[in-house]
């Protein structure tokens, strides 16, 4: 084995080390896939108790996969303050700059950090949506309406729910490494992720709509969705290409600066 | 112990709690951008209708309600104060220093119970200052072209007083979180999840009998009932002010039970 190859082992080694032996990952973890389940869970019994009080226009406009899958609005909590702290913990306890001393190859720790946590988050984000759906099809019984997996773009919503959910970690890991401090880190990407769509939906006429849907979470979670809302609308495919966008430029700004500036 | 060494202690604490709170860095840097934000959003909310009014149908001058769309801001800087709360709390165990302040004050219920009058009398300050710029702005952007209010309306000083006890009442909800959770990143998300993400999810469900004898109760909807114009489906605000006060309570009750259980 080639010497690179040998420091990328080694890196991947420490970086898992670390990420699975912080106390809290594997609560984060349970909670966040509880989170997706029960949430949905919830949705879905909201509907079906209130189908009756639906008028006609509010029930056409009923998306059954996308409300069996609104647990990943708050399981994004779980994941993204998750991601900010893979990096600002390194920073708030000094070990980053043992880890860099060890690999100064900084721009492989981030990456390989990235990666595992963006590995986990969606596989297990994956399950959960999975068994979110059916869970929450089961129980969007009649009158209600209930979606199955062959339905057009219903599997394709379903996988989006953890694709979401692994790209929210990665912008957290990236916006983590460009403030370096958790509170901000935490503040930052939530205030763009939560706050800015519901901001500038507030702002009256086509601009408001307009710059809504080129947003992060906005555009994200056109992947997740199975019936278009609103009259703007990017669709599926170009929503993720935006929201990809975004965590792409995050990320390549983080490893510029981390390159640039002192541990 | 005699009452003049209990009533120095007390000033003593208030004190150093005092100079603790005005000089944390973070705090006047994120009350100068609330307020902007505040201010900005009510100006670009209010600012297109002052603009088109005459262009708009009937239908939707009968929906506008001036004094809302100044205001409905209040319901994200509601998370920017809770944010402020937790840092006062949480900011001391991420950096140690809530161990000298237990040596030096062993009373630790009487440090938290200091540092909630504190934050709450700055935050009370705060929240009316900047409800009430955001409510002039919006005012300003609308007066002449379109339907605006003044405080001198019938509710609308309830309102903005309403939106500023709000403001302050999770500033509260804040602190007492970060005395639970004990830790910045826990707080700061929970208070994003409570305020923004829950009420997003559940407001939009159908509004049956089981949302109505719930739903209005989260502490986001309280908040609704004493900033906006009061709708049938939501608490009255007197409700509203007492479910708010009780939810605080709990909290502080919680975290003073955890500062006396636990080591630092």
């Amino acid at each position: 084995m080639t010497a690179a190859g040998l420091r990328l082992r080694a890196t991947a080694g420490s970086e898992w080390i670390k990420f699975r032996s912080v106390r809290s990952v594997p609560a984060v973890l349970i909670a966040t896939a509880i989170v997706v389940v029960v949430g949905g869970v919830l949705v879905a019994a909201g509907f079906r108790s209130g189908w009756s009080t639906m008028d006609a226009a509010d029930r056409a406009a009923f998306d059954p996969t996308f409300q069996s899958l609104r647990g990943v609005e708050l399981a994004q909590l779980f994941v993204g303050t998750l991601g900010v702290l893979t990096v600002t913990g390194e920073y708030t306890s000094g070990l980053i700059r043992t880890t860099f001393a060890a690999t100064p190859q900084r721009a492989q720790v981030l990456v390989i950090k990235g990666l595992i946590l963006g590995a986990v988050v969606w596989v297990l984000c994956t399950v959960a949506s999975f068994v979110a759906f059916f869970a929450g099809q089961a129980l969007l019984t009649a009158p209600a309406r209930h979606a199955s997996l062959g339905d057009p773009g219903v599997l394709r919503a379903v996988f989006g729910g953890g694709v979401y959910l692994l790209l929210i970690g990665l912008f957290g890991v990236a916006i983590g490494a460009l403030l370096r401090r958790t509170t901000a880190g935490v503040a930052g990407l939530f205030v763009i992720v939560l706050v800015l769509p519901i901001a500038v939906a507030l702002v009256p006429g086509d601009l408001g709509a307009q710059l809504n849907e080129y947003l992060p979470s906005t555009a994200g979670m056109e992947f997740w969705t199975v019936v278009p809302a609103g009259d703007h609308t990017l669709g599926a495919w170009p929503g993720l290409a935006v929201f990809v966008l975004y965590v792409v430029a995050a990320g390549v700004a983080a490893l510029v600066l981390l390159r640039r500036r002192d541990v | 112990m005699s009452t003049i060494s209990q009533s120095r202690r007390a000033r003593a604490v208030l004190a150093s709690e005092w100079i603790k709170l005005r000089s944390l860095r973070s705090m006047r840097a994120t009350l100068a951008a609330t307020a902007l934000f505040s201010v900005a959003l009510s100006v670009l909310v209010c600012g297109p209708v002052g603009a088109h009014w005459s262009t708009f149908s009937a239908a939707r001058r009968a929906q506008f309600d001036p004094v809302d769309s100044s205001l409905n801001n209040i319901q994200l800087v509601a998370v920017f104060f809770g944010a402020l709360g937790a840092l006062v709390v949480t900011n001391e165990y991420g950096n140690g220093l809530i161990r000298s302040t237990f040596a030096a004050t062993p009373q630790r219920g009487r440090v938290l119970a200091a540092k909630a009058v504190l934050f709450g009398v700055g935050a009370l300050v705060a929240s009316t200052v900047i409800v009430l710029a955001a409510f002039g702005a919006g005012q300003a952007m609308l007066a002449g072209r379109a339907p605006h209010a003044g405080l001198g309306d019938p509710g609308v000083l309830g309102q903005v007083l309403g939106g500023a006890l709000y403001l302050t009442l999770a500033g509260l909800f804040g602190l007492f979180l970060g005395a639970v959770a004990r830790n910045t990143a826990v707080s700061v998300s929970a208070m994003f999840g409570v305020f923004l993400v829950l009420p997003v999810l559940v407001n939009s469900l159908p509004k049956d009998a089981l949302w109505q004898h719930t739903v209005p109760y989260l502490p986001s909807n309280l908040g609704v009932s004493l900033w906006h114009t009061h709708g049938s489906l939501f608490a009255a605000p007197w409700l509203a002010v007492v479910g708010l006060v009780g939810y605080v309570a709990v909290l502080g009750a919680a975290g003073m039970v955890q500062l006396r259980g636990r080591d630092t």
